[in-house]
């Protein structure tokens, strides 16, 4: 996994590429995360159109990203979702629990709503 | 006649073969203070018997004739006393050098007087007397001489009666004093052995100081005995009795002594040996030629002309040295000592160490070569360990005392980049501002050994002087360098079994959790006789993350389960023995389902992290009507298939479990018909790729068991795997796979 990073009105986006699949691309996200929140830039989207695959593992990062956000008073949003994963998320019955949205654009404004 | 000629010749060999001796210390290395002394002992002793045997040869008609006892030859002999002090120095340097602690060492050679006065007294006492009574003689005149000397007429007179009585007894004097001597070295040598650790020279001291009694003995027989009783004892016997005494005693002397400094002492021998004939045939030869040569420069300069002769002596060493050194490397070169010796260490080391896989016994092997071999007093070994990922400095042999050193100590970085035994003195710049240096220095490390594979340094070895201060040589360093190439296979090997023991370890605590799970899982589905259930559970690795189960929540409530928790091995199967536990005690406790996964989430979020979950199903069919009453925790869709192939979905509940905290659950109740086929699953099966990266998809899942709805359960299950595994030929699967089959048999009683 390959993960690139920008920032847009003020709400971050994080564009992870290939599979997310555990090991070192927990490290990755999670360190990156910490490295906002100790700029307090809470606002994050994941930008999941480049994410065409996720085991378990790479499921349970997200989770994780999700509650570290949560517990430190920010939110993480989902935008592109790729049919593979919204059926994982749709199994998982963790759906309602990400807000995901269609596009970018949306998930930043969402922010100011 | 005969008889003086066999007894100059036994006089000649002995003083011939402790010359021998003197040649063969003091070659091995002069420069060795040890082999300086010793040697010089030994030539002393050899100059005796020799001035003896000369003095039979050279004038045999005043041996027996006139008084040979009184002849300059024969006195010189007594030059062979300097053997004693110069043994007693012997015993301060050996096995410990206590003159360079000595503060006021030059004191040394004030130990020589005696022996001195001794061979003045002999030489030049007679003509003394002789000149004392001549004062004596002409006190009587009157003159001015006599008026100076006549106060001291008195003492004159008692001079010349001490000198006389010294002269008379010299044998027995100085005798006492040479025993004095040789008493005082036995306490050095006892006291000496005191200070020194080695097991070897210890035991060298011991044989040394036995041979110096057993020829103390001999010697005092010899002397005592011939000044007491002159009838039994004569000259000849007790000169014989003291030679004995000095060979026997000097030969186990030098025998220990090259036994110890030498690797090999046949050889050492041998090879001094061939260098003393040759030698003695060049001179001879060298003799013959400047004879001859003289004798063809005389008729041209005259019989004066010295010069010449000087000139020639002068050409003649000058052509010695070369040819002197060319015998040196001849002999080196038939006996390759160093190499044979070597050979030999290097082989035993090897021998010992190929099958030790003990690092500390390895290390403590390395320092018993290192010890015996070259006599290495203290060695202490810098090793980089793997956990601390630094390199440690060990004190002592057990290893409890150590000091971590710093990476970026300069010191450690200039050894770094040594390939081979290197003087500790000529690493100059890198020992100083650091630390490692002060530590080392505090030790008196003389050598400094890299133990490097082909890119690390595994550590080095820091070695002090050798015992009695011998120097390490350049052989040494060769020795030292092949050893090291040794310890660095040898460690090498030594931490690849280690951790091969490490992963045996691990995989025998992996197999046990493995059965420990195994155990966990039922051990053959429940008999019901509305139903047939079987289960299957393939692991990727040795322990897995899924799991099944079955439990009667009452007489009539079966609790089915299947669950997958995520990520693999260890890890997984800890969550799952976790999550199991605590269903079955929500089992036990009769909790509705909705709320029985509710408090399963709980648990799990407050004893795991967020990125740890489980998927979970939990059902529970009523064996009296046929209801299966449902909770479904985010686990893949199990499929119900009725007898007319409708296929229905359970996928009522709620998130997975263990990863978010206050999540609720929804339950739904299904009723069961005969011929309904139950299929429960872990996406191990319905994501086994093949190739391409093609799941085998739900989809074919739903297809498969639609189309094999007849089959009986473990059939069903059998031929699923088997179809999912010419999809994906792997095996074992890449993700745990789990499937549970139930197949209503006959119409429930009360359904």
């Amino acid at each position: 996994m390959k993960l690139t990073d920008r920032e847009e009105n003020g709400v971050i986006i994080l564009e992870p590429n290939g599979k997310i699949m555990g090991g070192p691309d927990a490290s990755l996200l999670h360190d990156k995360l910490y490295e906002f929140i100790d700029q307090d830039k809470k606002k994050v989207v994941v930008d999941l159109s480049g994410v065409d695959w996720m085991n378990s593992t790479g499921l349970g990062i997200l989770i994780s990203s999700y509650t570290t956000l949560r517990n430190n008073g920010g939110k993480l949003k989902l935008a592109n979702v790729t049919e593979k994963i919204r059926s994982l998320l749709v199994i998982t019955k963790l759906e309602p629990v990400f807000e995901s949205y269609d596009t970018i654009a949306d998930a930043v404004k969402s922010f100011d709503e | 006649m005969t008889f003086e000629l066999i007894q100059s010749i036994l006089y000649f060999l002995a003083g011939g073969f402790l010359i021998f001796l003197a040649v063969t210390i003091a070659r091995d290395n002069l420069n060795n203070r040890l082999n300086r002394t010793f040697g010089a002992a030994l030539l002393f002793a050899g100059i005796g018997p020799l001035c003896m045997a000369f003095g039979l040869l050279i004038d045999p008609a005043t041996a027996l004739v006139v008084n040979f006892k009184g002849s300059t030859t024969y006195n010189l002999h007594y030059i062979w006393e300097f053997f004693f002090p110069l043994l007693l120095l012997f015993s301060w340097i050996f096995p410990e050098d206590r003159l360079k602690k000595f503060k006021y060492s030059r004191i040394r050679y004030f130990i020589f007087i005696p022996q001195l006065m001794h061979l003045i007294i002999l030489l030049f006492g007679i003509n003394f007397i002789t000149f004392l009574n001549s004062m004596q003689i002409s006190s009587g005149a009157e003159g001015f001489s006599a008026l100076i000397l006549k106060p001291f007429s008195m003492l004159i007179g008692i001079m010349t009666l001490f000198i006389g009585f010294i002269i008379n007894s010299h044998a027995l004097i100085f005798s006492t004093f040479n025993i004095f001597f040789i008493l005082v070295t036995i306490y050095f040598l006892e006291s000496g052995k005191k200070l020194v650790s080695n097991p070897r020279i210890i035991t060298q001291t011991k044989v040394i100081n036995w041979a110096i009694r057993s020829s103390l003995g001999t010697y005092i027989v010899a002397t005592i005995g011939s000044a007491l009783f002159p009838t039994y004892f004569t000259e000849t016997i007790s000169s014989l009795l003291i030679i004995a005494a000095v060979l026997s005693g000097t030969s186990l002397l030098v025998y220990v002594t090259l036994r110890y400094q030498f690797l090999d002492v046949r050889l050492a021998f041998r090879q001094s040996f061939v260098y003393s004939i040759t030698s003695a045939f060049f001179v001879g030869l060298y003799v013959v030629l400047f004879l001859q040569t003289q004798e063809f420069f005389v008729p041209i300069f005259g019989e004066k002309a010295n010069i010449i002769n000087y000139v020639i002596i002068g050409l003649l060493l000058l052509l010695f040295q070369p040819i002197n050194n060319w015998i040196d490397e001849f002999t080196r070169s038939i006996f390759m000592r160093t190499q044979t010796d070597h050979r030999n260490v290097i082989e035993r080391f090897s021998r010992q160490v190929i099958s030790l896989f003990d690092p500390i016994k390895l290390r403590q092997i390395i320092e018993e070569t290192l010890k015996t071999t070259l006599l290495v007093e203290h060695i202490y070994f810098v090793l980089y360990d793997d956990i601390l990922n630094e390199y440690v400095l060990y004190l002592n042999r057990e290893h409890t005392q150590k000091i971590v050193l710093s990476r970026d100590d300069i010191l450690l970085r200039g050894i770094n980049q040594l390939d081979s035994p290197t003087f500790y003195q000529s690493l100059g710049d890198y020992t100083q501002n650091s630390d490692l240096a002060n530590e080392l220095e505090a030790y008196q490390i003389k050598i400094i050994l890299p133990m490097k594979d082909s890119e690390h340094l595994l550590g080095f070895l820091a070695l002090t002087s050798k015992a009695a201060g011998y120097n390490y040589s350049a052989e040494d360093l060769n020795l030292l360098g092949v050893l090291s190439n040794q310890m660095v296979s040898a460690l090498t090997n030594a931490r690849l079994y280690v951790d091969s023991l490490e992963r045996m370890r691990l995989q025998e605590e992996v197999s046990m959790a493995r059965e420990i799970q195994l155990n966990l899982l039922p051990s053959s589905p429940p008999l019901h006789p509305c139903m047939e259930i079987s289960a299957h559970s393939t692991p990727s690795r040795t322990i897995g993350g899924d799991f099944y189960d079955f439990v009667y929540k009452d007489k009539h409530n079966l609790g089915i389960c299947i669950a997958d928790a995520s990520g693999k091995g260890m890890p997984a199967a800890l969550m799952i023995a976790q999550t199991q536990a605590i269903l079955k005690s929500e089992v036990n406790n009769g909790t509705p389902i909705d709320m029985m996964l509710r408090n399963m989430n709980k648990q799990l979020v407050e004893s795991s992290s967020s990125e740890k979950y489980v998927t979970l199903f939990y059902g529970e069919l009523n064996t009296e009507k046929g209801y299966f009453h449902f909770s479904n925790a985010g686990h893949n869709y199990p499929l119900l298939v009725r007898a007319n192939g409708d296929k229905e979905l359970l996928k009522t509940g709620g998130p997975i479990i263990g990863a978010l905290p206050d999540m609720s659950y929804q339950s739904e109740t299904v009723k069961l018909f005969k011929d309904d086929t139950l299929f429960f699953f872990t996406d191990g099966l319905s994501e086994a790729m093949n190739e391409q990266e093609v799941e085998y998809s739900e989809e074919r899942i739903h297809e498969f068991v639609t189309i094999n709805k007849t089959k009986a359960p473990g059939e069903l299950i059998d031929s699923i795997l088997k179809d999912v595994r010419v999809h994906d030929t792997t095996y074992p699967p890449r993700d745990d796979t789990t499937i549970v089959s139930i197949k209503i048999r006959n119409g429930f009683a009360n359904g």
